[in-house]
């Protein structure tokens, strides 16, 4: 099993980028900081590395770095501790220059908001209580989770 | 901080998906499976779900699918338990019909390798020393960060 987890994305800006999860309350690894990088602390073993559009096209010579404000590879979800949190970060975010992507989410067992960061990645913030998913069918609960 | 996180990536066909990621030695969450999801366990708290394209559409309105066999959002670095665990995940990947986009990457205690999937989505598996190396200066530590 996988103990760690780093999530490589490009960003246009990387100073504007740490502003803006800085004001998120997000923490950075200095030791993984220079001025084409920065190693966001997102759990004890989840990190984003931020890396400026140059440096990330190194790692995919032949690729083109996707435009993630018109097309997706991927939807990032992470948890927080309360409904109140999920509220409170997506607000800082949209305050800080997101752009809030979709409706919020009630299910009873899981709330969620969803906004798309500086760069157009996609990030879900969500709140959920595993103790009420009991009963649920699969389908219901992959179509929730995916919403949040 | 993030306790959980779930990263959502469009596949074009489920069944070949769960069948490639299997032979690497996943598992899936049953009870979070239906035809058009499952959810892939990573890590204790580290999942992805795997959304057939109609469905990973509907959480991206208004958004193109990123073809991921042209262009990148996101890399995505797990570890494993050691150099020799990197190097059987990849080879059973490749064997299961993923891409080979680069060499092994040995830096200073950490050993990395990367692979495409049945859909162009990258990962990278690595495996390092702890504790992470230190006294490196910023953009050699980001550089090695990036490697692993």
């Amino acid at each position: 099993m996988t103990k760690q987890i780093f999530l490589n994305l490009p960003v246009k800006d990387l100073n504007k980028t740490v502003d803006f999860w800085t004001k998120l309350g997000y923490t950075f690894n200095p030791q993984f900081t220079s001025e084409n990088a920065t190693c966001m602390i997102l759990g004890e073993n989840i990190f984003a590395m931020l890396l400026v559009e140059k440096f990330f096209k190194t790692f995919i010579p032949n690729h083109e770095i996707a435009d993630a404000s018109k097309t997706k590879e991927v939807l990032i979800a992470i948890d927080t501790e309360s409904r109140d949190a999920v509220n409170a970060l997506v607000d800082k975010a949209v305050k800080a220059g997101a752009t809030e992507h979709g409706e919020a989410e009630d299910h009873g067992w899981m709330y969620a908001r969803a906004f798309l960061d500086l760069d157009g990645h996609g990030w879900n913030i969500m709140y959920a209580d595993a103790s009420l998913l009991q009963g649920q069918n699969a389908a219901e609960v992959s179509n929730h989770a995916q919403q949040a | 901080m993030a306790t959980q996180i779930y990263l959502s990536l469009s596949v074009k066909d489920l069944n070949r998906s769960i069948e490639f990621f299997t032979k690497l030695g996943f598992t899936f969450n049953a009870q979070m499976t239906s035809a058009d999801a499952t959810c892939m366990i990573v890590g204790e708290n580290i999942f992805v779900w795997l959304l057939a394209e109609k469905l990973f559409q509907a959480f991206a309105p208004n958004q193109e699918i990123a073809d991921a066999r042209k262009t990148t959002e996101v890399l995505i670095s797990i570890d494993v338990e050691s150099p020799a665990a990197v190097d059987e995940m990849v080879a059973k990947a490749l064997n299961a019909g993923a891409t080979n986009i680069g060499e092994a990457e040995d830096h200073d205690g950490a050993y990395s390798m990367p692979f495409a999937d049945l859909d162009g989505h990258r990962w990278n598996v690595f495996y390092h020393d702890e504790p992470v190396v230190k006294e490196q200066n910023g953009a050699e530590a980001a550089n090695q960060t990036q490697q692993v």
